[in-house]
């Protein structure tokens, strides 16, 4: 019988280019040829392994029975295992097997990812445009802050002034009933004062006007600026306020005025939490090339919860103050910025019912000014 | 940004080295082309005029001509649009001018790159430019004109097949919004289609990103 020209050069197709695996296996199921495709997809190294050498080690993938068209894996080139559907072809002196692609499956594979490739890149691009218009509203709520609390200001600090001079002037012609009313006007102001004035501190960092202005300076330098206004603080509540002295006269460029609101701030805190006849430390050192701020406090102490939340916008605050004293939860955000915009850090040490220790370091690289 | 993407080796150059890397489905070579572009300050539409549709466009017809497969002409679509979100930190932070767009493509539309595009040189000129995506249906796009009330609807259409569709949604938008413009534009047009379009009342086609930015910039000295 004569070769069937036709039969050869489509064996030939299968042996050479066609997108089908392959193999011919003798007795033991070793192979003894394998296509071009086979090659491709599995590595140089298949003539002479058996096919379960080139398998994926799963429970009878041996078995590809006789007429059915089995699916099995193979470990490929890439190193990623791919499923081919498999149909075994008895010769006369061996086995021939032949492997393909599920075509649907590649299909749906396909068309899911694509699909997903999608809807990821939308999801990204919705995400960076909501995130423009968290932005655009976080600005709006900052100017709309700066400005409310730049109007209130005025009104504020006239009802302090004038509240002054009738508690000066008139006070003794009052009875001690109504100057307690005035008294209690003053201290509202005075607490919507410090408020305003948060509310101001908080604008300016978020819209990212903070400027530092930098100068040499100690930390007893940078301490004894606050020192005034925190013994008031103190005495005000009968406590008893610590500074231990440093003297190392080593300079960093900060800005004094804002590392003073961070201290008044801190102490103002530890004072607040604290009770009458306790004690508050305020100290300083050198470590690392960082020099750290301590403010300890013999207070309630703090949950890692409550911990966790301290230095976020309107933290709740965690412990309650002891005077009653009232706060929105800023001081604690905005003495984060500033130690932040001198490249520094802050963080607490505290246990419940054990007092707590706020520390910040400022490094002597990475102050920037331009926060 | 400017007009000429000026890189080391030239934008000629540049071009057939991205569109090699795009055909060979190396993500990481287009993506280094692309960033270099980006990093010369290329103005964003000749960006995506000059290398992003252009070699879809190169592609396309490699594949019409037969000479690459679909997978790889999917492949060219998933590593550009990729490429798109390394714009998007640049885009979204400009100045607004106090308009939005809602872009999108009809139902049964599944080439979403080009009006991804135009989605993205609204947000380039200022503009809020939302984008819906692929086979978006109409009562979506409706809901989604009723929410934002843009100052343009625009629809992009790449298979002429589909313009019985975007048909029927610019009636559908018509029909609720009487006023709204409404902006066609994409390869389809290149078949033909724009005066079936622009029959309808505040119609207009564009035929390229160029002529987009005109229409942008009519639309400005309109308010001034």
């Amino acid at each position: 019988m004569q070769p069937d020209p036709g039969l050869a050069a489509a064996l030939a197709h299968v042996m050479e280019t066609a997108s089908v695996l392959a193999f011919r296996l003798d007795a033991h199921q070793r192979v003894v040829a394998a296509n071009a495709q086979a090659h491709q997809v599995l590595g140089p190294e298949v003539v002479g392994r058996t096919l379960a050498e080139l398998m994926v080690n799963f429970t009878d993938a041996l078995d590809v029975p006789g007429d059915d068209v089995q699916m099995l894996s193979l470990n490929t080139a890439s190193g990623m295992p791919e499923s081919f559907l498999f149909r075994r072809f008895v010769l006369a002196d061996g086995t021939l097997v032949l492997g393909s692609l599920d075509f649907q499956e590649q299909e749906r594979l396909r068309t899911t990812v694509l699909g997903l490739n999608h809807e990821l890149n939308d999801l990204t691009r919705q995400l960076h445009l909501a995130n423009a218009e968290l932005r655009d509203l976080n600005q709006l709520k900052n100017q709309f802050l700066g400005m409310a609390a730049h109007d209130l200001r005025k009104p504020v600090g006239i009802i302090m002034t004038y509240g002054e001079f009738v508690l000066d002037e008139a006070g003794s012609t009052l009875s001690a009933q109504h100057r307690k009313f005035l008294q209690t006007c003053q201290d509202a102001a005075k607490s919507m004062d410090r408020l305003i004035d948060d509310f101001l501190d908080v604008s300016i960092i978020e819209s990212g006007k903070l400027r530092l202005e930098l100068a040499p300076a100690t930390a007893t330098e940078i301490v004894s600026g606050a020192m005034e206004m925190t013994r008031l603080l103190a005495d005000k509540k009968k406590i008893t306020l610590l500074v231990e002295p440093s003297d190392d006269t080593r300079r960093l460029p900060v800005d004094t005025s804002k590392l003073q609101q961070v201290l008044l701030n801190l102490v103002g805190n530890a004072v607040e939490h604290s009770q009458q006849g306790q004690r508050v430390w305020l100290s300083s050192h050198w470590e690392d090339q960082s020099l750290v701020f301590a403010v300890r406090d013999e207070g309630p102490g703090l949950t890692p919860e409550a911990q966790a939340q301290l230095f976020q916008p309107f933290a709740p605050g965690g412990a309650r103050k002891t005077g009653g004293e009232r706060s929105v939860g800023l001081g604690l955000l905005i003495t984060r910025k500033i130690v932040e915009a001198h490249g520094g850090r802050v963080w607490v040490q505290s246990l419940p019912g054990e007092g707590a220790t706020f520390r910040f370091a400022l490094p002597v690289q990475s102050v920037n000014s331009n926060q | 940004m400017n007009d000429n993407p000026t890189t080391a080796v030239g934008p000629d150059e540049a071009y057939a080295h991205y569109l090699d890397a795009l055909l060979a489905g190396d993500r990481q070579q287009c993506r280094a082309v692309f960033e270099s572009w980006l990093a010369a300050g290329t103005e964003l539409r000749v960006l995506y005029q000059e290398l992003v549709q252009r070699s879809l466009y190169d592609v396309g017809a490699r594949w019409e001509q037969g000479r690459v497969s679909v997978a790889t002409e999917h492949l060219a679509t998933a590593i550009t649009e990729s490429l798109l979100n390394l714009v998007y930190p640049l885009l979204f932070s400009r100045p607004r001018v106090g308009k939005s767009a809602v872009v999108t493509c009809t139902a049964g539309e599944y080439h979403q790159i080009g009006a991804k595009m135009v989605a993205d040189l609204f947000e380039f000129h200022g503009w809020r430019g939302y984008f819906l995506g692929a086979n978006t249906p109409p009562p979506d796009l409706l809901d989604l004109i009723r929410q934002k009330r843009p100052d343009v609807v625009s629809l992009s259409l790449t298979v002429f097949f589909n313009l019985d569709s975007l048909l029927q949604t610019m009636a559908a938008i018509r029909a609720e919004f009487p006023t709204v413009p409404i902006l066609v534009g994409g390869q389809a047009f290149r078949w033909g289609g724009r005066e079936r379009t622009e029959q309808i009342t505040g119609v207009r086609c564009l035929t390229s990103l160029s002529e987009l930015e005109l229409w942008m910039k009519s639309q400005s000295s309109h308010a001034t």
